[in-house]
């Protein structure tokens, strides 16, 4: 009988254990939400850190989350994941993985692959055109866009550290970007996590008014400083890949002189204001407006023939004003506007703004 | 009193306990006995053989050149990659039918032999209950690992003689030489099985349970397929981590190059904490179960 309570008492601290590792393993990561000590640091040293500092060899994972209110066509919906190493001169390895497929995109320092399992295919850049293929590898680099970001935002905006915190298990500083009150906008802050010993910015995070949860967030999920195996950087393309030029297809859709002026011409861009409640101002060639697009449902049948304005006024609400009338478009951290008769304003403002904005001849 | 106690000890092992490897024999051979046990392994075992003619057909007509929804992704990779295709049949057995086949045999198990009615001799036979779960377990786990092994021994040689190419070509577009991406496969099928014994236990412990195999099925289904559901529901994210199926997604990070663990070893841990609860509830009601 004393074996049989033995072993009864054996099995329900087995399932405990079981349920309790579950619990641990559900809890989210970095579950430790002391802040880290960090020495004291200002602002301002801790932007010019992260300006000068040099992103060492490293090995991390990327994480995309957005919340922004309405799927737009091109930016990343939900959750998406890529895994990344550089050597920190150059070389990189970016791996998304998507479906059951993955795509990787290799830099050596001379060429470029960007590899896609989906169908098979390699794209080849070499030289210049490298930048064209490392957009994508530049949207999931926080550090860039950090950087990018505070460049631009400097003036408007008051810097201030908000204490310590962890990303990706190390610790970092909040360096928080506030519009400075003036600014009509429909962005609270920006916060950007820099890492304490790296001044890496490891974590980007854009956050609305009204909504405790960031309405994008860009940041590593794992960080591994260190140096990188040599051959991750090299790629040969596999036997029975199809491999095209990058090169040829670019110089084959790359707008003439006289092209990129006549369509700046038809746009008549402007901006307007300047810093968090910046306005474009354009104007979309009416051809444009009325040709047919072919939409797309979810599953990527092809749904019926539509043109560009109804496709607009589909997703948005219609407004009228001073300007006439049009669709507005509001999502958590922006808005747009486009006219009946082709004007377009967009900005990370609210509606008001851009009705002014329109005003403004 | 005494003298009662010390004689139970001195005859136990002589009289009554039986060899363990004897026992774990004759339960393999009872499973393996069993005309469906026989007629799902090889079944199982002919996934990959159809999966590899298919693909072989269709890169033939060139029918993988357009991808469909589902149809691109490892399908495409694999022709001409014959080392992946063990990977892909057991991805795609992965869905639905090894799961089956865990909880089946774990219905067998016990429920079975309950509905049988010899479940109640092994009970008041002179064996541990523990002792007899534990038999019970290893002719589940055992059976489970060869079914897997046959896919992957069957997809390996189909894929290579149907399918060609030396080496694998990962999913990363690197080319592993053959040692290493059978390496590769070698670890993908131990996860896939270490996977399905997860399943297999919480199956165990609903066997335990009822008399009747095919609530035991059904239950081990449902839970696939809820956990399916519940992963699809943005507001339950915070629940995707403690699901059982939740890694099962994940198990084709094998075949990236370079390898990330990170999702892999998770999953092994999730998978043994199923593990855990299945065969500890398993073994609370096999001990207080009437004989």
């Amino acid at each position: 009988m004393n074996r049989k309570r033995t072993a009864l008492s054996a099995a329900a601290a087995g399932t405990t254990a079981g349920v309790v590792g579950l619990v641990l393993i559900a809890a989210p990561a970095g579950a430790d939400t002391t802040p880290p000590a960090l020495p004291e640091t200002t602002a301002e040293s801790l932007v010019a850190s992260v300006l000068t500092t040099d992103v060492p060899a490293l090995s991390g994972t990327v994480a995309v989350s957005s919340d922004l209110g309405l799927p737009i066509p091109g930016l990343p919906t939900g959750d998406e994941a890529a895994r990344i190493y550089t050597d920190g001169e150059g070389k990189a390895r970016v791996s998304l993985i998507e479906g059951d497929g993955e795509k990787t995109l290799v830099a050596d320092g001379a060429t470029t692959w960007l590899w896609s399992s989906a169908d098979k295919s390699v794209v080849k850049y070499t030289g210049g055109a490298r930048d064209k293929a490392g957009e994508e590898q530049r949207l999931t680099d926080p550090a860039a866009a950090a950087r990018e970001f505070v460049t631009a935002m400097g003036d408007e905006s008051t810097l201030s550290v908000d204490g310590t915190a962890r990303v990706a298990d190390r610790p970092v500083y909040q360096l928080v970007v506030t519009p400075k009150p003036s600014e009509r906008t429909l962005l609270r802050e920006v916060r950007i996590s820099v890492d304490s010993e790296t001044r890496v910015p490891l974590r980007l995070e854009v956050l609305a008014n009204g909504s405790a949860a960031p309405a994008l967030s860009l940041g590593f999920t794992e960080f591994t400083p260190g140096a990188q195996d040599a051959s991750l950087f090299t790629f040969t393309p596999p036997a029975g890949a199809k491999v095209t030029d990058g090169n040829a297809e670019v110089g084959k859709h790359e707008p003439t002189e006289q092209q990129k002026q006549d369509l700046l011409n038809a746009i008549k861009p402007k901006v307007v204001g300047s810093g968090w409640d910046t306005v474009y101002v354009g104007t979309v060639p009416a051809d444009l407006l009325e040709s047919e697009v072919t939409t797309e449902d979810k599953g990527g049948r092809e749904g019926g023939k539509t043109t560009g304005l109804d496709l607009v006024k589909q997703f948005g609400q219609p407004v009228s004003g001073a300007f006439g009338t049009g669709t507005v478009i509001t999502t958590k951290v922006g808005t747009a506007l486009v006219t009946d008769d082709g004007q377009v304003a967009v900005g990370a403002v609210p509606q008001q703004v851009l009705v002014d904005a329109l005003g403004q001849k | 009193m005494t003298t009662a106690v010390v004689d139970r000890a001195v005859q136990r092992p002589t009289a009554t306990r039986a060899p363990l490897g004897r026992l774990l024999r004759s339960e393999l051979r009872l499973v393996l006995r069993r005309p469906r046990t026989l007629v799902v392994l090889g079944l199982l075992a002919l996934v990959p053989v159809v999966a590899g003619v298919g693909i072989a057909i269709a890169a033939d007509s060139g029918a993988l050149g357009a991808e469909g929804p589902n149809g691109g992704g490892m399908a495409s990779l694999v022709e001409g990659n014959g080392l992946l295709l063990p990977v892909f049949s057991l991805v795609i057995a992965m869905t639905m039918l090894l799961p089956l086949v865990g909880a089946m045999l774990s219905a067998d198990a016990l429920a079975g032999e309950a509905a049988n009615g010899t479940l109640r001799g092994l009970l008041v036979a002179p064996v541990g209950r523990a002792r007899l779960l534990a038999v019970k377990a290893f002719g589940v786990a055992a059976v489970t690992l060869l079914a897997v092994l046959l896919m992957t021994v069957t997809g390996t040689v189909a894929g290579v003689v149907l399918l060609g190419g030396d080496g694998m070509l990962t999913i990363s577009g690197t080319t592993l030489p053959f040692g290493a991406g059978l390496g590769r496969v070698l670890l993908f099928a131990a996860l896939v099985t270490f996977q399905v014994w997860a399943l297999a236990a919480v199956a165990l412990a609903v066997s335990a349970m009822t008399e009747h195999p095919l609530v035991v099925v059904a239950v081990a289904l449902g839970l696939v397929i809820v956990s399916g559901v519940l992963n699809a529901i943005p507001a339950l994210d915070w629940l995707t981590p403690a699901l059982i199926t939740t890694s099962w997604g994940d198990l084709p990070d094998v075949i990236s190059d370079p390898m990330p663990t990170g999702n892999l070893v998770e999953g092994v841990l999730r998978g043994g904490c199923y593990l855990v609860i299945g065969y500890s509830l398993a073994l609370s009601r096999m001990l207080t179960r009437d004989g």
